[in-house]
């Protein structure tokens, strides 16, 4: 369970892995995983192989996130989520706002 | 013990006696139960130094029946009484004490362990083997006096957080309450319609909102904000002010969304929105227009089976405003078809194994409902939802709307004019041809659009004013008639033949008319101008003409002189333009002005 943060110094990316439900117990480490990146340059994949549920504290997450990178759709990109998952964001048409693999 | 009671802070006499006077200590008073008086003789000197008062019983029936009044601070209890034993004293002692934390020591000798295991079980505090020291009955005392301390604190504490939590649960119960009518209170035909409401918290993330529009059409949201309690609920003000107003007055669909959007984007930090279903159905139930942002699909059954109404939008409050392609959207409908609704809380219910309802028990219901003669849905979902749920917690709010589409469902439909108009209109005809042969009146123009209303009391005046303006017009402007032809009876006759004829005759003419309405406060004014296609007239001979009062022709123009604040004629007398007020201002000058007496008197 929980949040963990890689930075790619490299290629100026961080991929967030999300392990368990993400949910609003998530909030603080989600937020930090990200607070001390570049804004303007940095890209994101938040990586939910490992996210058992997403609920709609977690939409409001990524769009915080989303605010973040100045609302661009190329700059966060979610990966690797399941059926369950992949559902929530699609209900939400989330692949609007973001690159949805 | 703390100084529990001022009350017994006197000045006391040392010595005592097996059932001695009651002696009060500063720091507290105790009860001891002790048959054998070597051991109280060992007991009351240790306690007396502790500045604590003492009373010393001999069995555990005094003990009871002197508790209540003597409230003692803390009660040591010898094992080894007569009568009632040590096990039966304290529990009668901790019952008696009720809430009040009265610390209970048993006293035993080495030989009544088992015994003593009993006390402890059943309510005692401590324990000290006789014979003891004065060592360790002073610790004992210490000890209790610092667990006496602490529960008070605790006990404070806990009375403080349940006044507090009463407090909240009122305050919720109240603002829930005010919310509850603020956005239930304005909702239409809610009893037509089948729901399912289960709140997770006191206040809910979900809200349903129904309104007619002026139609009689019915429209309807199902919104479900990120999260629950008071943040969603407050956001769910002003989007129910919005539905309903903007509702009432016949704003289109595509126009709700945008300003609900705009209200919750401008309220809401960026990770908060509310996802929602907005359906409106016409009262001829031909077709559903419908939107859907976020939310799960929306299911119509029809006769020819189910139709899905996949969201194909954001959630409201994501983006500044709506992009134009998640516009809503329509489908074809009839009378008896269901609409089934629901929030994602159904669907993401867990049992206890953490699966959700959308795979485990949702197909199956949707499926029996799918068949033509499967009947009300509810039912059965909350039936598999309640065998689903068993044993696990709710942890969203369950919103689920069954809407069956029939004639209950609509408002009546507002008269066109139903309210009091207060701005103008103009109105312009053109006549030529065979349509000039029927002579224009103003109720035939203006009646079915409303617009008499406003002239209802004046209709008379002014529908004489347009009959001479338009006989003017198509007798003398376009057909060209003389109007001495009419000075004997004879002539007369001829006149109105020579009309016929002419205007039987492939007219080429036309006569075009406007009129002008302007409405003041208590009355209005109407400037009616008439143009015709002909040559015009000597308007010099027309006032000629109206100074004989006995002349049967010739009194048109002199008549609307009389009703009119103004006549006057452009182009030769092709073009009339008049002017009529009410309510008449006095005006000396124009005195006697009356449609009753033929006072055919020019100024």
């Amino acid at each position: 369970m929980g949040v963990t943060a890689r930075s790619d110094a490299e290629k100026s990316q961080v991929v967030i892995a999300i392990d368990g439900r993400f949910d609003f117990s998530q909030h603080k480490a989600f937020r930090e995983a990200y607070k001390d990146a570049t804004g303007k340059t940095t890209k994101f994949v938040v990586d939910l192989s490992d996210a058992s549920y997403l609920d709609s504290s977690a939409l409001g997450m990524l769009l915080l996130l989303r605010e973040f990178v100045g609302s661009d759709p190329k700059r966060v990109r979610i990966t690797g989520a399941s059926e369950d998952v992949a559902r929530v964001l699609k209900i939400a048409n989330f692949d609007k706002l973001f690159t949805v693999d | 013990m703390h100084a529990l009671n001022a009350s017994r802070d006197l000045p006391a006499p040392l010595g005592l006696a097996d059932s001695g006077p009651r002696w009060l200590g500063r720091r507290g008073y105790a009860m001891i139960v002790e048959p054998d008086p070597r051991i109280a003789e060992v007991m009351v000197p240790v306690l007396a130094a502790h500045a604590c008062g003492c009373l010393v019983l001999t069995t555990a029936e005094e003990a009871i029946a002197r508790f209540e009044a003597e409230r003692p601070d803390i009660v040591f209890v010898g094992t080894d009484l007569p009568g009632l034993d040590g096990f039966e004293a304290t529990r009668l002692i901790k019952a008696l004490a009720g809430d009040r934390f009265v610390p209970v020591i048993l006293t035993a000798h080495q030989r009544d362990e088992a015994l003593l295991l009993r006390c402890i079980e059943s309510g005692a505090d401590d324990f000290l083997l006789k014979p003891f020291r004065a060592s360790a009955l002073r610790a004992r005392i210490l000890v209790m006096e610092r667990v006496c301390g602490l529960q008070q604190r605790m006990s404070e504490r806990n009375q403080t957080v349940a006044a507090l939590l009463e407090r909240e649960r009122m305050e919720q119960a109240l603002a829930e309450r005010v919310l509850d009518r603020a956005v239930k209170g304005r909702n239409v035909v809610m009893d037509q319609i089948g729901m399912v409401f289960r709140p997770a918290a006191i206040f809910s993330g979900d809200i349903v909102l129904t309104q007619h529009l002026p139609n009689g059409a019915l429209r309807l949201l199902i919104g479900d904000f990120t999260g629950h309690g008071l943040a969603a609920a407050v956001a769910a003000l002003p989007v129910a002010d919005a539905f309903h107003a903007m509702t009432r007055k016949g704003v289109s669909d595509a126009q709700v969304l945008a300003e609900l959007n705009r209200k919750l984007y401008q309220l809401l930090p960026a990770d908060r929105f509310m996802a929602a279903i907005l359906v409106t159905i016409p009262a001829n139930c031909e077709e559903l227009r419908w939107w859907n942002g976020g939310m799960p699909s929306g299911w119509l059954k029809t006769s020819g089976g189910l139709r899905e109404l996949t969201a194909h939008a954001l959630p409201l409050g994501i983006l500044p405003d709506l992009p134009l392609e998640e516009s809503p959207r329509r489908v074809r409908l009839s009378r008896g078809d269901h609409l089934l609704l629901m929030t994602d809380g159904l669907l993401e219910a867990h049992d206890r194994e953490e699966r959700m309802f959308v795979t485990e028990g949702f197909p199956a219901v949707l499926d029996a409902w799918r068949e033509p003669e499967s009947g009300r849905i509810l039912p059965a979902l909350c039936q598999a939802l309640d065998l689903h749920g068993q044993g696990a917690e709710q942890l969203d709010d369950i919103a689920v709307l069954d809407i069956p589409i029939e004639t209950g469902l609509f408002g009546t439909p507002a008269p066109v004019s139903d309210v009091p108009m207060h701005s103008g209109w103009t109105l312009t005809l053109e006549l030529e041809g065979e349509r000039l042969q029927i002579q224009p009146t103003l109720e035939s123009m203006l009646g079915p659009l409303g617009l008499v209303d406003g002239l209802r009391k004046e209709i008379v005046v002014l529908e004489t004013i347009l009959t001479e303006l338009y006989a003017n017009a198509l007798e003398h402007g376009v057909l060209k008639l003389d109007s001495t032809l009419k000075a004997t009876p004879e002539g007369f006759d001829a006149f109105y033949k020579e009309r016929a004829r002419r205007l039987g005759d492939a007219c080429s003419g036309s006569v075009s008319i406007q009129v002008d309405f302007e409405p003041s406060a208590d009355g209005g004014s109407v400037r009616m101008q008439v143009r015709d296609s002909g040559e015009g007239f000597r308007e010099a001979d027309t006032r000629a003409l109206a100074l004989d009062t006995q002349r049967p022709w010739g009194r048109g123009i002199p008549l609307l002189r009389q009703l009119c604040e103004s006549v006057r004629f452009h182009g030769d007398g092709s073009r009339a333009e008049v002017v009529y007020r009410w309510p008449l201002r006095p005006d000396p000058l124009r005195a006697g002005r009356n449609i009753g007496t033929p006072a055919f008197s020019n100024q």
